[in-house]
């Protein structure tokens, strides 16, 4: 039972990050290409403003993997 | 490396002014400034006399002329230009060659856009001749009869019985009518008389305002079936005509448009030149140009004006200003196999001038950190292939410069597949093949893995800060030196408390890890002023967040390590073996594919987010030397 708790919070922590990440990224995503159409030239500035919120996710895989290795 | 600048004065007598922008033009190893923009020159713009204008002028709407074609001419040919020392040409002959060129194509287009016009209208005659022609009684055929046609509405037949019977008696009795149903409510409405009678007719017809159907004249009193036949024979000849149309203007967009590519370029290189010479400053007899040029240029620069021009220019290197110092163009030279990593940099900013120039460090740590996520011997030799089959394809350009990096990082990727024993995933391991290292699927590895990333993090982090302290240090910036001495003071004291805490350091290290980490923190606090004792702490924190998004390094490398592993269990699970080799097959391409693109993305990032934030500021102008475009062959005597 406990492990399955544990895999179930490791899952939630994991889920609830990758679907915030992707959430963030579909909104600078869409607003990056649009300004990438208009200013090629902001192609690093847009690359790091999309890869931004991907720190969300590595941040629910630690906390997942903590959970785990409890 | 950032290559060292000097800042230059060239001043000589006006009358030597066109041979030397043409000379600099050539050499191209100069960047010239505005001297409207210059803060330290006193001199006025040079203003373009009239004649200069009238050519700027007639240039500016050459290009025009020139881009028109080429633009129509790509969507003809696949012949492109490339760009080669070519024979001198004025400008006189391109505009030339230019009209004859434009008055040919719009000959062509013209007699072709009539074609098809007379196509257009063709068809629709045609359509109503062939309603026509099946009810058309065999006196029309007769060579001496006329026909009149039209279509006409049911509920006019009655009007057209009585317009026949009025014809009749016009022509004594020599017209013959057929009014035939063609269609739902359509009635087609056929006349036929002596060829002699047509005025009457005609002139009966439009008086009592009657539509007919009017054919071109050469097929108007033609019977529908001769009208047909010609009608058919004239499209079949506009779309031979159209045919050999396309077919010349093919051979003519093939024959000029690698020349009009060549003409482009040697236009453009006018337009720069007239552009340089609203930079330069005058007086009543002298001119003064001010300019940049690598420092170790400057010698060889100075005898190649003193050969060209004697004593009548000289150039001088002058200091550069405080005010202007943040103007200073950078260029940056590095190893042949250090540039696509260079344009990685530039694609995030140009360095500041003075700075240190990331493009090595991102050159090291870049395919290292792919190696350490792909990880897999069997994906790298497949990457490695990957990358030098399509890099000899691909020779300029971004993706070349992805290639390039996915060369390195193919052989990071086998190196370290070697260290976690991984042959497309775990086939090494079902063949007896041990990790040099660790095995990244093993559960009682994940820490140990975890523990990597992070000192990975830590070490590529304290890199950056260093290299911060010193960009700092060098441009005398005291908050940011504090900054990132603060940063590096505490993170130094967190390695402290995290080794002695975990047992790799001594207990003595737990105090002195708060005392250092505290130390950091004042400083840190110090150079954001007053809110410091807030945001310090919080700053402190955001650099913690970015060593645990090295987490990437691990978390990626699990990901493809277990998709690896499903690609081996499912192939192997299915009974027969070449489908279960096809599924495998199937899994790890998709995995590769995968493996190519995302640690490209997330070493990228790393470099950008999280190392670049510790040093580089960026946003210089880059050097942009005013050079050819295209040169003219030099003329062997």
């Amino acid at each position: 039972m406990e492990t399955a708790i544990m895999a179930l919070a490791a899952c939630i922590s994991i889920v609830g990050t990758a679907l915030a990440t992707s959430m963030a990224q579909r909104a600078i995503g869409s607003a990056g290409v649009g300004a990438l159409a208009e200013k090629p030239e902001l192609v690093g500035s847009i690359i790091i403003l999309v890869a931004l919120p991907e720190t969300l996710v590595i941040l629910g895989f630690a906390v997942a993997a903590i959970i785990l290795m409890g | 490396m950032i290559v060292d600048m000097a800042r230059v004065q060239i001043w000589g007598l006006k009358d030597h002014l066109p041979d030397l922008i043409a000379l600099l033009h050539e050499e191209g190893c100069i960047q010239i400034d505005d001297v409207g923009n210059i803060p330290d020159a006193v001199i006025q713009p040079f203003s373009l006399s009239q004649e200069m204008r009238e050519e700027q002028e007639e240039v500016d709407l050459l290009i025009a002329n020139i881009n028109g074609l080429i633009e129509m001419f790509k969507g003809l040919t696949k012949e492109r230009f490339k760009n080669h020392a070519i024979e001198p040409i004025d400008l006189f002959e391109i505009k030339d060659k230019v009209d004859d060129v434009t008055s040919k194509i719009q000959y062509l287009n013209n007699r072709k856009k009539a074609l098809q016009d007379e196509l257009i209208s063709f068809s629709k005659y045609l359509e109503m001749l062939k309603i026509i022609a099946p009810v058309c009684p065999e006196t029309s055929k007769d060579s001496g009869n006329a026909t009149i046609r039209a279509l006409v509405h049911s509920s006019q037949t009655r009007t057209m019985n009585l317009l026949a019977q009025q014809l009749k008696l016009l022509t004594h009795g020599k017209f013959e009518m057929v009014n035939v149903k063609v269609g739902g409510e359509t009635n087609a409405v056929i006349g036929i008389f002596p060829l002699e009678l047509v005025s009457q007719v005609e002139t009966f017809m439009r008086n009592e305002k009657v539509t007919q159907l009017l054919l071109p004249e050469e097929y108007a009193y033609l019977s529908t079936d001769e009208a047909l036949d010609n009608l058919n024979r004239k499209i079949a000849l506009n779309h031979d005509e159209l045919r050999d149309i396309d077919a010349r203007l093919e051979r003519i967009a093939a024959e000029w448009l690698p020349q009009l590519g060549v003409w482009q370029l040697v236009c453009k290189d006018k337009v720069d030149e007239f552009a340089v010479y609203e930079k330069v400053g005058e007086t009543d007899y002298t001119f003064s140009i001010f300019g940049w040029l690598p420092e170790h240029d400057l010698n060889s620069f100075g005898d190649i004006i003193e050969q060209n021009f004697g004593e009548a220019v000289s150039v001088t290197e002058i200091e550069v200003p405080k005010k202007i110092r943040a103007s200073i163009p950078v260029e940056i030279k590095n190893p042949k196999a250090v540039k696509p990593y260079e344009n990685f940099v530039k694609m995030r900013a140009t360095p500041d001038y003075g700075d240190v120039d990331p493009s090595m460090l991102v050159a090291i740590f870049m395919p290292i950190f792919f190696g350490m996520m792909a990880g897999d011997v069997g994906y790298g030799i497949v990457m490695l292939a990957i990358a030098l089959l399509l890099g000899k394809k691909v020779k300029s350009g971004m993706v070349a410069d992805i290639l390039k990096f996915l060369r390195l990082g193919a052989i990071w990727t086998i190196v370290f597949g070697v260290l976690f024993g991984e042959y497309f995933g775990t086939l090494g391991e079902k063949l007896g093949i041990l990790p040099l290292w660790m095995n990244r699927s093993e559960p009682e590895n994940i820490f140990p893995l975890l523990i990597m990333a992070i000192s990975v993090g830590v070490g590529h982090i304290i890199v950056g800060l260093l290299i911060g302290i010193w960009n700092a240090f060098i441009h005398k910036a005291r908050n940011h030196m504090l900054e990132r001495l603060g940063m590096f003071i505490g993170l130094v004291g967190l390695i402290f408390l995290a080794g002695s805490l975990t047992k790799y350091l001594p207990g003595g290290f737990i105090m002195a890890g708060w005392v250092v980490l505290a130390v950091g923190l004042i400083v840190l606090g110090i150079s954001l002023g007053t809110t410091g004792i807030f945001l310090g702490p919080i700053e402190f924190v955001g650099l913690i967040g970015s060593i645990l998004s090295y987490l990437r390094i691990a978390a990626l490398g699990l990901a493809s390590v277990f998709l690896a592993k499903v690609a081996n269990d499912l192939g192997g699970m299915v009974g027969s073996a070449v489908i279960g080799v096809l599924i495998a097959v199937l899994i790890h391409a998709l995995n590769i594919m995968m493996g190519i693109l995302s640690p490209t993305i997330q070493s990228l990032r790393l470099q950008y987010v999280e190392f670049f934030r510790r040093f580089f500021e960026g946003g210089h102008s880059p050097f942009t030397p005013f050079h050819k475009r295209i040169h003219f062959e030099k003329k062997v005597h």
